[in-house]
């Protein structure tokens, strides 16, 4: 049996009480969400809080909600609610698609949106397809409320720009605006059970049905501290047609936006050449969802 | 410091002493005495573990007890009704889909969860569906060939009882 | 094939339902009262001379009862082969790999005894760590054990014919490389343990095992605990497939620490344990040459093999056997030549899995002879074909092949995966391979020198009911033994399956050598089969005296007696049953005897009727040094087809379908076999694609988890067309072999010529990663470029 070390344990039963704990305790605090990785990480003897906090007991952190221009996803809803949500696959289907690859259907029913941003791993699923989506995170600490853009949120493995008294209570992305196709592509060993050799997120937005590129984001996976936007491959798109030569050079442009290094899971040359492979699939993938969407009439 | 909670598994309540460092998995096996939920590894790599919380399989060596209270918890204990097997079991017991059973509990459970919300899964969805629970045994075959036969009992009880006003 | 009442069916397990319903308890599911819990200290560094223990402030801890190093324990050298004893409980001055057993605590509780773990402290002062054979065997490195100089812990030669006169004649030779990579068994269940000294002095062993006997002898033996009050007792276990065919640290500490205080002690691994215990498959660095004439005869072949044996021997000395026993067959070839040297290296020791050293072999060779047929312009299966013994031959290392179904196999891949109409004709990405390969049905002698029978068994007829108590020593660990034992009694003996009960697992039931080499069927099987012809003889016998009927002119069937001519008067004999069994409600059949008078009469007669069996092979294999590891009763064979898709700009490979037929001369059990042939099939594919133990600079296991030692999930492995071929084994029980380890030899090789088939490129290394496939499939689009 692997042991947990020791550790005091809170379940507030309002957010105002969790902020208050927080700010009391800081950085001797954790919140456990799904576990999924908080678990795994004290039962290696990598982390060793003093004292564990649990928010399920908050409810409207587990709720999806649509306003008007945006939708909000409360950061304890689950990997695989997200992974299941018809509302979601239609609205934000790259989050779904992401959702889908994390882990197994055992972590997913555990794990949350929250955990899979605040533990900042570099090859982790869901930042992509938030970025891509251009999504902000809010953070509240007693007394205090600040909203950060996921780009920008994280700073390196393991770290973000997140005080130690604050919680991520929300994710706020706006909805895919027209002529729009995203796409999320994981490369793995097995195909289940795997965290990225390389992911690629992609998202086109084209001037009207048959424009040129209105909109491009490209975000790189496993490839670097954190996961990156392929500038120059973005750039490279901006006001063109797209087409199957302009998506090879834009791949070859984001190969160059990476910084992969040699790990367990793969070689830096081997992912290099990977991001140029994948990001060409996820923007073609895109451009068929861009059409596909117009087909079935989506908004 | 040990705390006293309450746990309902398998329909019934539990009452038990625990620390926030125990795990649901430790609860069960430890205290409750059902030794049906194995460890295999701890981390939620293998499955051995799974359990069924309010209509979810999970690993419950990724769940603190104290996380639990409140929840419905059904393990392999609590599937099998008065009558006999559960037909899931049936199926794994009937074509072969048991070797050396250590991930049995946890992929039974799986299959249940599968099958409660999706009584006609394809081949496909079977596998998506247990994919995290590893065999070392049997190359997953007769597994999934279980899961099929229990499908199609399942269905049959279900019209039975239907058509017999249950 | 004669038809039979249990034996070729579909039964279910006897402990499926146990299974099911989660009452099967393994080794950590159990408790004895006033029980320890143990834990072990290991070795942070991967070699470094131990300079001091201090205990003392562990030993102080509350609720610590023992704390044990090399000092309180015995010294005595253990292993698996007595030629090769070279581990103690403890190290003795010595750490010679990262997890390496330094000391062991037993407390009232797990976290105590973990928390008295980091009160140890130990001065360690470090030596230069070989982590390869080449650091290991260059001049002037430190013996890692002081009697093997160069680190060399075992070298075999072996000549058959004479390689240097017949490669002269071939018209093809080639010379080909391959390694594999370190495996772990990647059980679900890792081991544990409960050890209990009573106050007689007696030691019982609860333990997750694959051989109650040999534990058994290695806990007397070091202890110094005569070895009739050891008991070993083997509970519901998780699989082994190899690494938990010998004692281990848990074992041994447990029982010592039980011994001293008096108090069950128990102990399980974590997974990484598992890993860090490893004692599983080896690292082979094969070189093959092969020569052939034109006509597409297999005439010679060379095997250079070194192991990378890590710190200890453990199985080893069986292994690098093995690695070049286990080619040749299943073709006739008069010319081998091997030459093996397994390397001690500063690494958790390897030991036998599944396939004990043949897999990696299997795998380079089988990949050469593809390349050799695509140069003779021959389809790959009518080469094998060509090549391939029969039954009756005997190989140039003497291998009697007294049944060999080769023949049958390859030629139903063949068929039953469309190859004709699709070798050659994929398009570029897919592609189909074939490959064939071979196994012991049981190693030939006992691991340690020995006239011992290798199997006993013991039927007791109960005295009433005609209920079939059979006992054996023979380990259940999710193949299915108990299940094809019980059945091989019942149809032996002549009842009905459910009429059988079986107790297995103790060394209180008998002598078995225990799960390994691919023996229990035969071995045990045998066994069984003559314990239950000794009950029927003994119940006929009683039965003849009672009814005055010739003994020959009666058989038993399906739980009834069975008379040749007319069937006799038994109704006095009848009458006393019922009289004997007033108030009960007995269900006897109409107009004929039941098995269970028959077995009251005889208790009546003879009083408790026990039969017994016993098995040892006859005289086996050549004169030559190392004749007996490889030389088997019988031997499996099998032949596969793989077809795979290759992602060509990712180098990602899926592996779409596979087509086995396996030969395992009779089907005791048909779903058993199949179950076996599935399971070895996706043990041979995570090997092949996925599998590898990695380490880092300082010699610490980079990867001891399921999360990245993967074994493939229900997404990585399609279903699998298994075949059955019955070859009818002369020395096995109703004709049953072996299917549990010799399923998984042609697995990687079919792989890596469906992968050759599909992009063009041969692959030597193992595993085939995406990376692996992506820059052999580049290196060859480059190379073709210039």
């Amino acid at each position: 049996m692997l042991l947990l070390p020791k550790f005091d344990y809170e379940e507030p039963k309002s957010l105002q009480e969790a902020l208050r704990i927080f700010s009391e305790l800081k950085g001797k605090a954790k919140v456990i969400a799904g576990g999924t990785d908080l678990i795994v990480n004290m039962k290696k003897g990598i982390v060793a809080p003093a004292c564990v906090v649990s928010l399920r007991r908050i409810g409207p952190l587990s709720v999806v909600d649509t306003k008007k221009t945006v939708i909000e996803i409360g950061s304890h809803v689950t990997v695989s609610e997200l992974a299941s949500s018809g509302f979601l696959a239609a609205a934000l289907p790259v989050l779904a698609k992401a959702a889908a690859t994390l882990g197994s259907p055992l972590i997913r029913n555990r794990a949350t949106i929250g955990g899979n941003i605040v533990t900042a791993r570099p090859a982790a699923d869901l930042p992509p397809a938030l970025m891509v989506l251009g999504a902000k995170v809010e953070l509240k600490s007693k007394g205090k409320k600040r909203t950060v853009p996921l780009d920008g949120f994280f700073t390196g493995p393991g770290s973000t720009v997140m005080d130690d008294d604050e919680v991520l209570t929300k994710i706020v992305t706006p909805g895919i605006p027209p002529f729009t196709g995203t796409d999320y592509v994981k490369l793995m060993h097995r195909a289940t059970l795997e965290i990225a050799i390389v992911a690629v997120a992609s998202r086109i937005t084209l001037d009207g049905p048959a424009g040129p590129i209105k909109d491009a984001r490209i975000v790189l996976n496993a490839v670097a501290p954190k996961a990156v936007h392929a500038v120059s491959a973005e750039r490279f798109l901006l006001g063109e047609r797209p087409s199957e030569e302009l998506f090879t050079e834009a791949a070859r442009r984001a190969m160059d936006d990476a910084s992969p290094i040699d790990d367990i899971r793969g070689g830096a040359a081997y992912r290099r050449e990977m991001v140029g492979i994948l990001t060409k699939r996820a923007l073609s993938k895109a451009l068929d969802e861009v059409r596909g969407r117009e087909t079935r009439g989506a908004r | 410091m040990k705390k006293l909670i309450s746990l309902s598994v398998n329909g019934k309540e539990y009452e038990l002493a625990a620390a926030s460092n125990k795990t649901l998995t430790q609860a069960l096996r430890d205290d409750l005495g059902l030794l049906g939920t194995k460890e295999g590894c701890g981390v939620g790599d293998c499955g051995a573990c799974t359990v069924i919380m309010d209509g979810k399989p999970v690993n419950s060596c990724l769940i603190l007890a104290v996380q639990a209270v409140g929840s419905e918890i059904t393990t392999i204990e609590g599937i099998a009704g008065t009558g006999g097997l559960h037909p899931i079991q049936k199926a794994f017991v009937d074509l072969g889909a048991i070797q050396c059973g250590f991930c049995t509990p946890g992929m039974i459970l799986s299959a249940k969860g599968l099958l409660d919300s999706k009584p006609e899964p394809t081949e496909r969805e079977i596998r998506e569906a247990l994919s995290g629970n590893l065999c070392r045994c049997t190359g997953y075959q007769k597994i999934v060939e279980a899961v099929q036969e229990a499908a199609k009992t399942m269905k049959k009880e279900q019209r039975r009882d239907y058509h017999e006003g249950v | 094939m004669k038809a039979y009442n249990v034996i070729n069916t579909r039964i279910p397990r006897v402990d499926a339902t146990a299974k099911a319903t989660g009452e099967a308890r393994y080794t950590a599911d159990l408790s004895l009262p006033n029980m320890l819990y143990g834990a072990i200290l290991q070795s942070p560094l991967a070699h470094a001379k131990i300079l001091n223990i201090d205990t003392t402030r562990a030993l102080r801890l509350p609720g610590v009862r023992d704390v044990v190093t090399a000092k309180e324990a015995p010294p005595v050298k253990y292993g698996v082969s007595p030629a090769r004893y070279d581990e103690t409980i403890f190290c003795i001055g010595r750490a010679r790999y990262v997890g390496d057993e330094i000391a062991a605590v037993a407390a009232e509780d797990l976290e105590t005894a973990m928390e008295a773990l980091s009160l140890i402290e130990v001065e360690y002062e470090p030596l230069p760590a070989y982590l390869d054979i080449e650091s290991a065997m260059r001049d002037g490195a430190i013996a890692i054990h002081g009697d093997y100089p160069g680190n060399i812990s075992a070298e075999v030669h072996q000549v058959f014919g004479n390689f240097d006169e017949a490669i002269r004649e071939c018209d093809i030779v080639r010379t080909d490389r391959f390694v594999n990579k370190r495996q772990d068994g990647g059980f679900l269940e890792p081991q544990a343990c409960i050890a209990h000294f009573d106050l007689n002095g007696n030691l019982t062993l609860r333990t997750s095992t694959q051989s109650v006997h040999y534990v058994q002898r290695s806990l007397s033996m070091v202890l110094g605990i005569p070895i009739g009050k050891v008991r070993v007792i083997k509970p519901y276990v998780g699989g082994g497939f190899g690494p938990k065919a010998a004692v281990n640290s848990i074992e041994l500490a447990s029982s010592l620490m039980s011994m001293r205080t008096g108090r069950p002690v128990k102990m399980v691994f974590s997974r990484e344990q598992v890993f860090l215990h490893s004692r599983a498959r080896h690292q082979f660095f094969h070189e093959l040459t092969t020569g052939v004439k034109k006509d597409g005869t297999i005439v010679a072949l060379k095997n250079t093999c070194y192991l990378d044996g890590g710190a200890y021997s453990s199985f080893g000395i069986a292994t690098i056997y093995y690695a070049g026993s286990l080619l040749g067959a299943p073709y006739k070839i008069a010319h081998m030549q091997y030459d093996g040297y397994r390397i001690y290296t500063n690494k958790p020791a390897c030991g036998a899995q599944r396939g004990h050293g043949g897999v990696a072999a299997r795998a380079a060779w089988e990949q050469q002879l593809d390349i050799i047929a695509e140069e003779l312009n021959m389809d790959p299966v009518e080469f094998r074909l060509k090549n391939i013994m029969k039954t009756g031959d005997v190989t140039c290392n003497d291998f009697n092949m007294s049944s060999l179904g080769m023949k049958e196999c390859l030629e139903a891949v063949r068929d039953g995966s469309g190859w004709a109409e699709k070798k050659g004709k994929l398009p570029r990405g897919k592609g189909i391979g074939v490959a064939c390969g071979f196994f012991v049905s049981g190693a030939g002698y006992p691991i340690y020198r020995s006239e011992t029978f290798h199997s006993t068994a013991t039927i007791r007829l109960s005295e009433d009911g005609g209920t079939v108590n059979l006992y054996t020593a023979a380990a259940e660990i999710g193949q299915g033994s108990d299940t094809i034992l019980s059945q091989i009694a019942a149809e032996a003996l002549g009842v009905r399956f459910e009429d059988v009960v079986v107790h297995s697992g103790d060394t209180d039931f008998g002598v078995d050598l225990g799960a390994y080499s691919s023996r229990q069927t035969l071995m045990s099987g045998h066994a069984v089969k003559a314990a239950a012809e000794d009950v029927k003889r003994q119940v006929l016998g009683a039965l003849s005296e009672r009814l005055r009927v010739f003994a020959a002119d009666m058989d038993i069937r399906d739980g009834l007696i069975v008379f040749a001519g007319e069937t006799p008067d038994f109704s006095t004999l009848r009458a006393g049953y019922i009289k004997e069994h007033r108030g009960f409600d007995l269900k006897l059949p109409e107009g004929e005897l039941s098995f269970r008078e028959a077995a009251r009469a005889a208790f009546l007669l003879r009083g408790v009727i026990i039969g017994n069996g016993a098995y040892k092979p006859g005289e086996l294999g050549g004169k030559y040094k190392g004749a007996a590891v490889g030389t088997s009763p019988a031997y499996g064979c099998s032949a596969q087809i793989v077809e795979v898709s290759v992602d060509m700009e990712t180098g990602k490979l899926t592996v779409d379908s596979m087509t086995d037929a396996h030969d395992c001369g009779f089907a005791i059990n048909r779903t058993n076999v199949e179950g076996q042939m599935q399971g070895s099939l996706s043990m041979g594919l995570g090997e092949a694609l996925f599998e590898e133990v990695r380490f880092d600079k300082m010699g610490r296991v980079a990867n001891p988890t399921l999360g990245e030692y993967r074994i493939p999930t229900m997404l990585d492995i399609p279903n699998v067309k298994t075949i059955i071929i019955e070859s009818d084994e002369p020395n096995g029980p109703f004709g049953a072999k072996e299917v549990g380890e010799g399923a998984i030899m042609p697995t990687i090789p079919a792989i890596l010529n469906a992968i050759h088939d599909a992009t063009g490129v041969r692959i030597n290394e193992l595993p085939v990663t995406s990376e692996r496939l992506y820059n052999a499939i580049k290196d060859k689009t480059d190379r073709e470029r210039d």
